[in-house]
């Protein structure tokens, strides 16, 4: 029974990410446009979710607490780098 | 090291129950690597915020003229099937090799084909790489697309990266079997391996389809 259990989770998981990729592909193929961007950037941010759960086992319950925090303080860091990059060098670029 | 039963110990597929002392060996061995992982995604982070602040100059040829469409949903078709078959790996690992002497067979099949998969990805990357420098966008032409070379370029090579060390646990578990030692190098290359995947979402979506926007 568990046997099954995770190997459907895999199928799953990969369901779900393909439909996640092809949304957006087929949107820049067809549609296009600036508007398209949310639906890219709401697919791509769905798409890591699916990846973290289905692939890589990781969610909120029945987790050691040092793993979650390792990867919530990774996203935090790399939010203030990201973040803070964008944000200095394109206040620059609207005063050039 | 006395562990509760059915709990998970490290993020990732655990080994469970029946792989005994292997299963508790791989809480610190698998912990370390997401540390390891967790710095790498920093790495790429600062690559992707260095991205994106280029921006394409009208010297050159943009995303447009650059960006094979087709290739890139390729290359993504194959690396989402290679992420589904490195987990396929690494569940007949778990299921399989509790006890001694079990058949490999199975698992070489998953890990080769993961490998050829990952061979079929590079392969339009690179021929991606030849036709982006003969169209006249070398990444020494600007700074956009010196960004965008590296971003790209870095992946690629953890993607070689992951299939070197693939093909080495291949040929560790036909030469050794299945022990200890490959067991915890599968649980962390597949971990690398669901990585490169994650991070591609990024580069697909932001680097080529934003571009193409």
């Amino acid at each position: 029974m568990k046997k099954s259990k995770e190997f459907h989770h895999y199928l799953t998981g990969f369901a779900l990410a393909a439909v996640l990729t092809i949304i957006p592909f087929a949107l820049v193929a067809t549609v296009g446009g600036a508007r398209s961007y949310i639906v890219l950037v709401l697919c791509a941010i769905l798409q890591v979710i699916v990846h973290f759960r289905f692939f890589l086992h990781l969610s909120f319950r029945s987790q050691q607490k040092e793993d979650l925090q390792l990867v919530l303080f990774t996203g935090f860091i790399l939010f203030l780098m990201i973040g803070g990059t964008i944000w200095v060098l394109g206040d620059l670029y609207t005063r050039m | 090291m006395s562990a509760p039963t059915g709990r998970s110990l490290h993020p990732g597929l655990n080994l469970g129950e029946e792989h005994g002392d292997d299963h508790l060996e791989a809480e610190t061995s698998v912990f370390g690597f997401w540390v390891f992982m967790m710095s790498d995604l920093v790495t790429f982070g600062m690559f992707f915020a260095v991205f994106a602040t280029t921006v394409p100059l009208a010297c050159c040829p943009g995303p447009k003229e650059l960006f094979d469409f087709g290739s890139i949903a390729w290359q993504t078709t194959f690396l989402l099937l290679s992420s589904v078959t490195s987990g396929m790996a690494v569940l007949t690992m778990k299921q399989e090799h509790g006890g001694r002497g079990a058949c490999t067979k199975k698992l070489v099949f998953w890990l080769l084909l993961t490998v050829l998969l990952g061979c079929g990805f590079l392969y339009r990357e690179v021929s991606d790489f030849l036709s982006m420098a003969a169209a006249g966008g070398p990444p020494t032409r600007s700074g956009y697309l010196s960004a965008l070379w590296s971003l790209v370029g870095l992946h690629g090579l953890h993607v070689t990266a992951g299939i070197i060390w693939c093909l080495v646990i291949v040929a560790g578990v036909l030469v050794r079997g299945v022990d200890r030692r490959w067991k915890l190098a599968l649980l962390r290359w597949a971990v690398f391996w669901h990585f490169l995947d994650v991070i591609w979402i990024f580069i697909f979506s932001f680097v080529f389809l934003g571009g193409l926007l």
